[in-house]
Order: structure tokens, then C-alpha cells, then sequence
């Protein structure tokens, strides 16, 4: 009958335990020694515990008997457990000092040429949001980066310049996947876009120098776009476009959403109003598609799809300088795709789980007068990768990538083709050492293999971040950064090696509520950059041999509490940057790199117009070129540029917007470089024609209307 | 065969005590939610909400006292000088919590929108455009699941509030749901006895929405 007394015992115990009292007296620290208030501090199993008060001390009675766990938690700090024996009477224990958990949100950042846009996360430059209402960039993600320090405005070209480095050194991702011809193709110095929408993106990662071990292949930048998570509602975008419009469709689930969307564009009837100073045959137009969906797996895994495939085109005449004629027509058709699925899931004990695969495809059929060329440049992109968190202190990030590179260039009347196949492998791993919350330490290795030119390399990098105050900071960042050459020159001469640049950075950082400070001081070194004889158009035998650097100091101001309703932010960067490449025979100022760089951009809310009014300033100093007619290379600069863009959006309801908006309002003639004739003319003079702007201004007007059905609303209303 | 007997009378006794309320349990609910209803500073609210959190490790089947402890937070950052996004993001994880004790349930999903909605009104500009769908979806779903829930619809009505003076749209759809939310109120109220330990707030609020339409 041993049962029944166990079972006795366990009917009146379990009720009638509790007979003596104890009294626990103690302190809870942080580890400064300071007291600690709000700790919970309690008998594990039971009702009986308390909170530590302003001083940290506490005091509490227990009716629990014996051996008792005594824990000690706190939001945000490591929680502790101790044995103790209550037997009556009072215990007075000794200290406990809690360690705080160092988190995204309170650690020290690096913070070395980096800029972020996020909702979410601290030491942010930009809010997703400033990258579709900034005045200049007319809905244009690249467009923004242009108002941020290190970036420089190449207005005959629309793409990404940063730091002395030309459009090529950026590397451009969506999701951690590599999107190959991000830019739509164009000719003749019709400025360029992103082909991707910002609405697409909940986050944007911009660096400007000193980035992970991730990304390769870049020797200037990253620009990592983060897409959105699952969509919560079923609408319908409609836009209304003075140059085109679209209509998107949005089907969400609690577990699943899916987005349909095409758009149109066509200049041809906004230049017929607005005359263009680009004799256009036929203006920029094209359509694109794209499906984006999300899923959240059983396992908790998201998995995403980004799919698109888009057609353009334009036709236009190419004057020869001192030519009377209408010049060369160019006759532009481009075909792209990009398809790109990934999948992540955080797992067990700190291990975080991402796969990913990506393919784009471009073709540009391109007609000079009657000759007919043709591009084909395919990548695709595999990667797995991993992180694990082994604590709040340290975490490693390891990652496996492969890269399939065709391309192909050839004239289809003579059957005259050159291609290369390259596949490309990296291995990478960087290692986050938190020695405390105010300073971090990366370490970063990147290897890398092709098969085309045979070549292996291992890239190291290093940075470091140390909070000086609370609100400044100081990082600093070091690497080597590799990157093949262009597919242009690759396609030429198949076994050049890896363009190579070292890159130095000291960054301060200063941030308040609403308040952004940040200056920065950069050294790049260029090794291998890529040079040949003869000309741009036709180079011949090139070799790795050019070589340079870029110095210089960029500032960024931004204000958003100061002016009730207002946001600006102010920046200043400064590049010097000579470097031997292309047909250049000595070191030259690239004729990308302005060495003054200045934007100021504002945004005010006027409540009672319902309405943003914005405005953005840019100016550099002038665009390096070489006059023929004077002795030496890159001997003469343009006149500075200068643009003043203003903007206005209108909500009269919740989901409509409209956006007028005004680039270089006050006309200026922006000259970029300049053409000069092959031969000198009968008075012994190269004859010259500015490369300047399509037309002094674009206007643009947009009207965005959201559908949905509020289902939320609608229910209540039957309530 | 006595012995599996005894066995079962064991089980059935340990079962009736799960499914029978435990004294010790809700009188400790009682007086927290007494001295909830008389926080007056950030130093009480942090005391409230760990004493519902002991009483949540110690009844680790029971949802409610994680959701006092997390309305505790809510009410605490909205009220007080405290770090407010971190207040918002813990109220939200023990919402996930109780969550996984009960799913589905109106109460903890209009809580989730609540606590969703304190994060929003932290930076309104950019926050706006992607939260408050989520907010809006979180206290729709919170209706279905009950429709008797007064909170549910009291907040879905200051939601509605807020965005039409910001639109600057009349407030008539958010004064008729909070006539709604005070008639759910009043049916509510018949229910609440001296061992009523569900949520039972939000009437004021409800009061004050309703008013601005006179």
C-alpha cells in the first residue's frame, strides 16, 4: 500500500505546504554597479516575488520551504537563476549584477560607408519612403542615392557613380541576389533608369566603400534592395502618367500574397508638346510585366518570387560635330528578363537558413544607319547561405555562390559573332565580435575563382565601430575588393585578370531623434584597371595595367525637427581622383568624378493643402574632358552643373495621390562633356558639339490611385 | 487492479484541478488587476506587469495573465516615460506567446493591433504606409473571431478616427462603430461578477469616441 501513502501525501501537500515565512532581502546592479529598477525578481513556481525598486534593492516574503530557484529577469538583459534555502527568517543576499544583452538596438553599429533606408532598424540615413519623394529623382531609386554623400550626378547617364569610381563599380542586389543590367539599356547620352520600382523594396542598403564579405564584384558599392514581406490586403494600384501608366493587383492571404503588375511608357506624346533638343525619330517607350509573390512555409521559412520581363526601345539621330546633317541614326530595341526566387527561415539555437536563385537576360538589338549589332549578356546566380548567432557577442556569416556568365556580341548581317561562357565560384565568411555594446569588431574573408581567365583570389576585410558617446560613433573600414572586367572588354581579350581596388575608411557618426550627422574620409587605391590603345568605340589589345586612386571627404546633415513639418538634409562630398585606364596614356580626373559634389534636398507638409511640397538642389563643379585642340588629356572641365527640382504631392484621400513634379526649373544648360570631329577641319580646328541635356526641363505628372475593397470596414458596417 | 484505480482517481483529481478554477490563481489575478486599474507611474506599471508575468510562468496553460502583462506595457508606454519601441516589441512577443496558448482568440488579436497601432503612432510619416494596414487587418480579424468584443471595434473606431482627421474626412464612421462598441459594452457588463477576471476595459474610450459626434 505504498501507492496509497504517496498518493495521501501528494492530496494534502499539494494544499497544505506552505506553514513558514522567509524574508529575501538583496540588490540587482548593472554592470556599472549601478542600481537596476523594474528587475523581476521572483520564486520560480510560485506567486511570491517583487520589483526591484529606483535603487535596485528589493524585498519580498515567501511562504515557499527548502531549496528554492530564485530568478532574476529583466527585458533585455541575461536572466539569472540561483539556488537558495528559504527556512524562515530573513536572507539577505549578496549583489547581482545583470549584463545586458547586447541587441540591434542598443550595440554599436558599423556604421563605415554604409547609408540604410529602413522602417525599422537604427542608424537608418533614409526612410523608404524619402526614395519616392525626393524631388530630383523623379520615383528613380538611383535617382535618391544621387542627394547622399559619395555619390556623384553623371546627367548623360542616370547611373550610379560613387566615389571616383565609374557606373560598372556598383553592384546592385535585390534580396542578397545579383541583378545583372539593373539599368535600362540606352544610346546617345539619353540618361538611363533603375529598371526596378521602389515601391517593391521595404528596405534599402547602400555602401559606399568598405562592405561585407557578401558582396564581390564590385569595386566601388553595393546596393542591396530588400523586397517586401507578405502583402496584408487585396488592392488595385492604378497610375496615371503624363508619360505612360500602369495598374497593379494585390491578392493577399494570412499566409500567402501575390502581386500582378504591368505598366506602359511612351515619351512620343509628351514630347510632342515639350520639344526635345535630341533629334528623336521615335521617343523612349516600352512596356514591362512582373509578378512578385510571398509565402509563409508550415516550417516558419518565407519564400519569395520576383519575376519581370520588359521590352523598350527608342530611335535617334546622332549628329556628328560639325556636321550639317542629321548624322547616324540609332535604332534601339532592348529585351530583358530577370527571375529570382529565394528562400529564408530562422531556425533553431541562432542558426538563420537562406537559398536563393536568380536569372537575368538582356538583349539589345542596336542599328547604326543600316549596320546591325547585337548584345547578349546572361547571368545567373546561385547562393546558400548561413548565420549563426553563438551568442549575443559573436556571429558568423558563411556563404557559397556561383555565377554563370554569358555573354555574346555580334554583327547578324555577316554572321560575325564573339562570346564567352565564364562560371564563376565564392566562398565567404565574416565573423561580428561584440567586445562590449560600445565596440564591435568585423572580420570578413571573400575567395573567389573563375574559369575564363583561371584566376583565384581572396579578398580580406575588416571594420570596426566604437560608440564614442551616446550619440556618436566612430567606425572604421578596410578591405580589398575585386572585381572581372566589364563583359565588353572580357568578350575582347577572355583572359584579363580581376581589376583590384584597397579601399580605407574613417567614419563619425553622430545621431538625435530626428537629427543625422555624418562625415566621412575615404582612401581607394585602384590596381589592374583595365587599358587599351586605339579607341572607346574600338579598343584593341588590352591589358591590366592602369592604375590609380580616389581620396577625398563626403558630409551628410540631416534635420527633420527643427522647422515644424520640414525635412532636409544637406550634403557635401569632395573626390579627388586621377587613375590610368582606357585609351588614356597618363593619370587622369575621370570624366565621371566632379570633384565638388553638393545637394540640399527639403521636404515641408502643409497640412491644410493636404500636400508635400519638396525641392532639391544639386551642383558640382564641372565634368573633366579632353579638348583636341589644346595638348594633354582631360585638359579642359565644364562649366559646373547645377539642377533645381521642385515637387509637389497632393493627398485630397486616403489613397490618392497626386505628383506633379519639375526637374531643372530654373533652365539651365547642363553640359556634360563634349564631342569633338575625328579630323580637324579646314582651319585646322576639331569642331565640337556640347553633350548636354534632352531638354532644359521635365515635366511630370502622375496620378496614383489605390482600390480596395476594405473589407475591415465594410464588415463593420454590417456589424 | 485497485492499483490503476487509484491511478485514475489520481488523474481525474489532478484534471479537475486544471478545470476547475484555482483559488490562489485568480485571486492573485484579482489584485493585480486592481493594482493595474491604479498604476500611476512607470515604476508601478513595471511592477504590475512582472507580477503578471510570474503568475504567467507559474500557470503556464493560462493566457490571461500574459495578456495583462502586455496591456500593462501597452498602457505603460503609451502613459509613461519609458522606452517606448522596446515596451511595444516585448508586449507584442508576449502577445505571440499567449497566442500559442490560444489561438484565435479576439481578445489577444485585438491586443496585437493595439500594441501594433502604439508602434505606428511613434513615427506616424513612415510607419503610416506600412502598418496601419496591418493595424486595420489585426482589429478586422480580431471582430471575426468575436463580435461581441467591445475593445475589438472600440479600437478599429479610434483607428478610423485618426485616419479621418488626418484625411480630413468627417468622423461619422468612427462615432457609429463606437455606438456599437458601447452597446457590446453594456451586454458585457451583465456578465461581469466578482470572479470575472477577462479583459473588461476600453469603455472610457468607446465614451469618448461617441461623444465627438454630439
Amino acid at each position: 500500500m505504498k501507492l496509497r501513502v504517496i498518493l495521501f501525501f501528494y492530496f494534502f501537500l499539494s494544499q497544505f505546504l506552505a506553514f513558514g515565512q522567509t524574508i529575501l532581502k538583496g540588490r540587482v546592479l548593472d554592470e556599472q554597479g549601478k542600481g537596476l529598477p523594474g528587475v523581476n525578481i521572483y520564486i520560480k513556481g510560485s506567486y511570491d516575488g517583487t520589483t526591484s525598486g529606483t535603487e535596485g534593492d528589493f524585498s519580498f516574503q515567501t511562504t515557499q520551504e527548502g531549496i528554492q530557484i530564485l530568478a532574476i529577469r529583466m527585458m533585455g538583459f541575461k536572466s539569472q537563476e540561483q539556488n537558495i534555502t528559504c527556512d524562515g527568517g530573513e536572507l539577505q543576499l549578496e549583489d547581482f549584477k545583470l549584463v545586458e544583452l547586447i541587441t540591434e538596438m542598443n550595440g554599436v553599429t558599423i556604421s563605415a560607408g554604409a547609408m540604410e533606408a529602413s522602417d525599422e532598424k537604427k542608424s537608418v540615413i533614409l526612410r523608404p519612403l524619402d526614395i519616392v519623394t525626393t524631388p530630383s529623382a523623379m520615383g528613380d531609386i538611383v535617382g535618391a542615392l544621387q542627394t547622399l554623400p559619395g555619390t556623384s550626378t553623371v546627367g548623360n547617364d542616370g547611373r550610379l557613380f560613387v566615389r571616383g569610381g565609374d557606373a560598372s563599380e556598383v553592384g546592385i542586389y535585390i534580396d542578397g541576389m545579383r541583378v545583372g543590367n539593373a539599368y535600362g539599356t540606352t544610346a546617345g547620352n539619353v540618361p538611363t533608369r533603375t529598371r526596378f520600382n521602389p515601391n517593391l523594396f521595404k528596405g534599402t542598403f547602400f555602401s559606399t566603400g568598405g562592405y561585407s564579405a557578401e558582396y564581390g564584384q564590385a569595386l566601388s558599392s553595393a546596393l542591396a534592395l530588400n523586397t517586401k514581406d507578405l502583402s496584408v490586403r487585396k488592392q488595385g494600384d492604378l497610375s496615371l502618367m503624363s508619360v505612360g501608366g500602369g495598374y497593379s493587383q494585390t491578392w493577399a492571404s494570412e499566409k500567402q500574397s501575390l502581386t500582378l503588375s504591368g505598366n506602359y511608357f511612351d515619351l512620343g506624346p509628351y514630347q510632342q508638346i515639350i520639344p526635345q533638343d535630341f533629334d528623336f525619330e521615335r521617343a523612349p517607350f516600352g512596356w514591362d510585366l512582373e509578378v512578385a509573390a510571398q509565402k509563409k512555409l508550415k516550417n516558419g521559412g518565407l519564400w519569395k518570387v520576383l519575376a519581370r520581363t520588359e521590352s523598350g526601345g527608342m530611335k535617334l539621330w546622332d549628329v556628328q560635330p560639325g556636321s550639317e546633317n542629321r548624322g547616324t541614326l540609332i535604332d534601339l530595341t532592348n529585351r530583358y528578363s530577370y527571375a529570382q526566387t529565394n528562400w529564408k527561415k530562422a531556425g533553431k539555437s541562432g542558426w538563420t537558413w537562406f537559398a536563393g536563385a536568380a536569372i537575368s537576360s538582356n538583349l539589345d538589338e542596336v542599328d547604326f544607319d543600316t549596320l546591325q549589332t547585337e548584345r547578349d549578356n546572361k547571368l545567373a546566380h546561385l547562393k546558400a547561405s548561413a548565420v549563426k548567432d553563438f551568442s549575443d557577442r559573436i556571429s558568423m556569416k558563411i556563404g557559397v555562390e556561383h555565377f554563370i556568365h554569358r555573354y555574346a556580341e555580334g554583327l547578324p548581317q555577316i554572321n560575325q559573332e564573339r562570346d564567352f561562357l565564364d562560371n564563376q565560384s565564392f566562398l565567404y565568411t565574416e565573423w561580428d565580435w561584440y567586445l562590449s555594446r560600445k565596440l564591435v569588431l568585423r572580420g570578413g574573408l571573400r575567395a573567389g575563382k573563375s574559369s575564363l581567365n583561371s584566376e583565384e583570389w581572396l579578398d580580406p576585410r575588416f571594420s570596426l565601430a566604437y560608440q564614442l558617446s551616446p550619440k556618436g560613433q566612430l567606425s572604421l573600414a578596410a578591405g580589398k575588393f575585386s572585381q572581372l572586367p566589364v563583359e565588353t572588354y572580357r568578350v575582347l581579350t577572355q583572359d584579363l585578370k580581376n581589376t583590384e581596388s584597397n579601399h580605407l575608411i574613417l567614419n563619425y557618426l553622430w545621431q538625435s531623434e530626428g537629427i543625422t550627422f555624418r562625415a566621412e574620409a575615404f582612401y581607394k587605391s585602384y590596381q589592374g584597371l583595365i587599358r587599351f590603345d586605339g579607341t572607346v568605340q574600338n579598343p584593341e589589345n588590352l591589358r591590366n595595367e592602369g592604375e590609380g586612386f580616389a581620396r577625398g571627404l563626403d558630409f551628410f546633415f540631416r534635420d527633420q525637427k527643427s522647422i515644424k513639418n520640414t525635412d532636409y538634409w544637406i550634403t557635401y562630398s569632395f573626390v579627388d581622383s586621377k587613375r590610368s585606364f582606357e585609351q588614356f596614356a597618363s593619370r587622369v580626373q575621370p570624366g565621371f568624378a566632379p570633384r565638388h559634389n553638393f545637394s540640399v534636398v527639403v521636404k515641408h507638409f502643409v497640412a491644410p493643402l493636404k500636400s508635400q511640397l519638396g525641392a532639391s538642389f544639386s551642383f558640382n563643379d564641372g565634368y573633366a574632358y579632353t579638348d583636341p585642340n589644346f595638348p594633354g588629356e582631360m585638359n579642359r572641365k565644364t562649366p559646373g552643373f547645377q539642377n533645381l527640382s521642385l515637387s509637389w504631392s497632393y493627398l485630397p484621400k486616403p489613397n490618392l495621390i497626386i505628383h506633379a513634379g519639375v526637374t531643372n526649373v530654373l533652365g539651365r544648360e547642363n553640359v556634360f562633356g563634349y564631342d569633338f570631329a575625328g579630323e580637324p577641319n579646314s582651319q585646322g580646328i576639331y569642331e565640337s558639339r556640347a553633350i548636354g541635356q534632352a531638354a532644359p526641363r521635365f515635366l511630370f505628372l502622375g496620378i496614383f490611385l489605390t482600390l480596395s475593397q476594405d473589407k475591415n470596414a465594410n464588415q463593420l458596417n454590417n456589424l | 487492479m485497485k492499483k490503476y484505480l487509484f491511478i485514475l482517481a489520481f488523474l481525474a483529481v489532478n484534471l479537475s484541478n486544471v478545470a476547475q478554477a484555482d483559488p490562489a490563481y485568480e485571486s492573485a489575478m484579482k489584485s493585480q488587476i486592481q493594482a493595474m486599474n491604479e498604476i500611476t507611474d512607470a515604476q508601478a506599471s513595471a511592477e504590475v506587469a512582472n507580477a503578471f508575468l510570474r503568475i504567467a510562468e507559474a500557470n503556464s496553460n493560462e493566457w490571461l495573465p500574459l495578456y495583462y502583462a502586455a496591456l500593462t506595457k501597452i498602457e505603460g508606454a503609451f502613459r509613461f516615460d519609458v522606452n517606448k519601441d522596446q515596451e511595444f516589441d516585448s508586449a507584442i512577443e508576449l502577445i505571440q506567446e499567449a497566442s500559442e496558448i490560444s489561438p484565435n482568440n479576439s481578445e489577444l488579436t485585438a491586443l496585437h493591433g493595439y500594441a501594433l497601432m502604439g508602434k505606428l503612432s511613434l513615427d506616424p510619416v513612415s510607419r503610416g504606409q506600412s502598418m496601419s494596414p496591418q493595424v486595420m487587418q489585426l482589429f478586422g480579424l480580431a471582430i471575426n473571431q468575436d463580435r461581441e468584443n467591445p475593445r475589438a471595434v472600440t479600437l478599429m473606431a479610434q483607428m478610423e478616427l485618426g485616419m479621418a482627421e488626418f484625411f480630413g474626412s468627417g468622423p461619422q464612421k468612427a462615432c457609429g462603430m463606437a455606438r456599437i462598441a458601447l452597446d457590446l459594452y453594456k451586454s458585457e457588463s451583465a456578465k461581469i461578477d466578482e470572479s470575472y477576471i477577462h479583459p473588461t476595459w476600453g469603455v472610457e474610450t468607446a465614451e469618448e469616441l461617441a461623444k465627438r459626434c454630439q
